[in-house]
């Protein structure tokens, strides 16, 4: 009884927290697939693409008059020939044949009015899916998302390349072996969790451009120059010491649970100390890295105040860059479909790399123990 | 095949605790060598540095007549097989098997015959595409040996590897590392703290204490003439009765007492010659449980019996372990007997003086 009670407030727990999360990233999602009109008219409404047309009663007069309709066109069948021909005339792709397309076209004025009339009845599926994919072409292309996509992929692959090869090297060293300085040195990674990041943003702006002078001076010789502001690469050597001192925490406690009889018994085999790093110890950390590699990457690919701070030119800005910049310029007209259509491509990736690693993970966790 | 030699070998782990003090052990090419002894007394820690696993902190390893004191366990030809198998948990059976002759860069058409020619001899032929977790225990120690003999190394280590199977388990692999010995034909040290695996599979047994190398020995040697009380002790189940009392000469020959008086026994007069610089002083003598024996009349015999009541009776089907109050002494004897003794009954037993042990009180060492 108890615990068919202690299971059904779990499960409710569960539930409830599973709404919480999906429920928002739901509504987010749909909304990327309507336009700005229909996210007005109604926030929760499902897409008109689907549904074909609104809600009853749900846009009014002002709103249908001010969206160019002509409520009061009585219903008419258009001859095939033309409904065949809507999407050709309509060339802008809005769902509406204005009288410019329609001359365009070459059709003669009767035909034009009756097309006309077609067209402007709201809800026409074809016209608001086009909305939908003007909102994802608005957001890559006009707003430049390919860009900041492409950056955030960039900077936070790099990072995350780096903070994982060094973090898992140390943290196998510090967790293995003692030797001078081993605990002070681990003790030095780990403080670094004691600093808020905030504080040393001022900080490291100026040491940022001591090190650039003198960086550029080094490589003039050679016809380069340091450039740490304003650089992917200067973001990139942020994150991966930010990162370091959670992911060796996180990999040493790791690293002491895999049993020592391990490298043992490679050494005995044939290995050097790397061959039993990258030959057995690695391997068996996956899990360890996996849930590493998730933390990092969930926290690089949102990050915002370094990004914001070090990162000025618009071609490097990253995604929580780019969305700060559409969601500002979109300040008195807010383009809501492009706005989540944004925020879609943004939240896309995280979720597609937890879906695929943690499958991983449990895979990791598990192996041996299903297989066979 | 080789033959590996300890010379004057010490370690001294960091704090100063002398782990191995001073053993010097030869072992033959194709010998079976045991270590045995408690825990702690440097039987792992030497394994460990013919492996190559610990420093040396003074003396000499050879293998082969050459020193390998500097030499990297890779290089010394040498597989050990670990107390708790150390698999790769993410390879399989035949990767585990196979992953020290990748590592040496042998053919790939080599090393499948190797290593199907170990799972063939172990018997684990179908297993070859499991990982370790899907091995049941004896499974899992049959691929760690696979694993070394794969490798056809000069010398096999084997540190406690049957300490982690079930007691039925432990028998079968017992038989079937020695068999493997015969088989292979090569140099084994095997370290174990169970004496009766050390009595069962060693060529010659090395019984350790402390760090010092009590006695290097064949099993019946050992078992017949220890060097001293410890080694006396350690080896026989149940263990030794040692009792301590007072050597006196009487009536023309040599009687122990012990302290509480109880128990009587007349020397042989084989001993006599030994024991003579002890009479008078105190001494200790060592009695195996399964030198007692059932005394059919229930006579007190002088200077043979001893009477006391049976505290408890373990049958153990072909033999009766008794364990009894002598004075203050507690025995254990092991009889040959069909009915078992009444519990708390007075009981008579007579003793087998002329295999009776004779150790120095202080010195711990065998007088005779």
């Amino acid at each position: 009884m108890r615990v068919t009670l202690a299971k059904s407030a779990a499960c409710l727990l569960l539930c409830g927290w599973f709404a919480a999360v999906a429920l928002p990233l739901g509504w987010v999602f749909l909304n990327s697939l309507r336009s700005s009109q229909e996210f007005v008219a109604n926030p929760f409404g499902l897409p008109w693409f689907l549904t074909g047309s609104p809600p009853d009663g749900r846009l009014s007069l002002e709103e249908l008059d001010a969206a160019g309709a002509r409520h009061d066109a009585p219903e008419i069948d258009l001859p095939r020939q033309l409904r065949t021909q809507f999407d050709l005339l309509d060339a802008d792709g809005n769902g509406f044949i204005t009288e410019e397309e329609a001359r365009a076209a070459g059709l003669g004025e009767a035909q034009w009015g009756r097309s006309l009339r077609l067209a402007d009845r709201p809800g026409s599926r074809r016209a608001a899916w086009k909305e939908v994919k003007a909102n994802y072409a608005k957001a890559w292309v006009e707003s430049r998302f390919s860009s900041f996509f492409t950056n955030s992929i960039i900077v936070t692959g790099t990072s995350l390349a780096g903070i994982l090869a060094v973090g898992a090297m140390a943290s196998y060293v510090l967790a293995r072996f003692t030797f001078a300085g081993s605990r002070a040195l681990f003790l030095f990674f780990i403080s670094g969790m004691m600093i808020p990041a905030q504080l040393v943003l001022v900080p490291l702006f100026f040491q940022f451009t001591w090190m650039s002078q003198a960086g550029t001076r080094l490589l003039q010789p050679f016809g380069l120059e340091l450039q740490m502001h304003d650089s992917l690469s200067g973001l990139i050597v942020i994150y991966i010491a930010l990162s370091l001192p959670f992911t060796i925490l996180v990999l040493t406690g790791f690293f002491k649970t895999l049993p020592g009889e391990l490298r043992e018994a490679g050494i005995m085999d044939g290995c050097g100390e790397y061959r039993v790093f990258w030959h057995i110890m690695l391997p068996l950390a996956r899990p360890g890295i996996i849930t590493a590699a998730i933390f990092n990457f969930i926290g690089l690919w949102n990050e915002y105040l370094f990004a914001l701070v070090f990162v000025n030119a618009a071609d490097k800005k990253t995604l929580p860059l780019g969305l700060a910049s559409v969601s500002m310029q979109s300040q008195y007209k807010t383009d809501f479909g492009l706005l989540f259509a944004a925020l879609v491509i943004t939240i896309a990736p995280t979720l597609l790399v937890y879906m695929l690693l943690q499958r991983r993970l449990t895979r990791g966790i598990t192996v041996g123990a299903l297989k066979g | 095949m080789a033959r590996v030699e300890l010379r004057s070998l010490n370690k001294v782990f960091p704090g100063g605790v002398e782990a191995v003090k001073d053993a010097n052990l030869v072992i033959e090419d194709k010998e079976f060598v045991v270590l045995v002894g408690p825990s702690g007394c440097g039987k792992s820690t030497t394994l460990r540095m013919i492996a190559g696993l610990e420093e040396v902190t003074s003396g000499e390893i050879y293998i082969d007549d050459k020193m390998v004191n500097d030499t990297p366990p890779k290089d010394r030809d040498i597989a050990m097989v670990f107390q708790n198998y150390a698999l790769y948990p993410h390879m399989t059976v035949y990767k585990n098997m196979a992953f020290g002759l990748i590592l040496r860069k042998f053919k790939k058409k080599e090393i499948e015959r190797r290593v199907h020619e170990a799972a063939e001899i172990l018997g684990i032929m179908e297993l070859l595409d499991r990982r370790p977790k899907a091995l049941s225990g004896g499974q899992r120690q049959r691929v760690a040996v696979g694993r070394a003999i794969v490798r056809q190394p000069k010398v096999f280590l084997f540190d406690e590897p049957l300490s982690n199977l079930d007691a039925k388990l432990r028998v079968q692999m017992r038989a079937e590392i020695s068999k493997l010995h015969h088989r292979l034909q090569s140099t084994m040290i095997y370290v174990t703290h169970d004496q009766v695996e050390a009595m069962t599979m060693g060529d010659r047994i090395v019984v350790m204490l402390d760090g010092v190398i009590q006695q290097v020995a064949a099993p019946l040697e050992l078992y017949h003439n220890p060097v001293n009380k410890f080694v006396a002790g350690f080896i026989g189940s149940p263990p030794m009765n040692m009792v301590d009392g007072l050597l006196f000469a009487e009536n023309g020959g040599i009687w122990f007492r012990d302290d509480s008086g109880a128990i009587n026994l007349a020397a042989p007069e084989a001993m006599w010659a030994r024991l003579n610089p002890y009479v008078g002083k105190r001494i200790t003598i060592g009695i195996r449980p399964e030198d007692m024996f059932e005394n059919e009349s229930q006579v007190l015999k002088p200077g043979i019996s001893i009477q006391a009541p049976v505290e408890v009776v373990e049958p153990m089907g072909s033999e009766i372990n008794l364990y009894l109050t002598v004075g203050n002494q507690a025995v254990t004897a092991r009889i040959k007997s069909d009915r078992e003794p009444e519990v708390n009954k007075p009981h008579i037993l007579d003793i087998n003086t002329a295999n009776m042990h004779f150790f120095d009180i202080e010195t711990e060492k065998t007088v005779v």
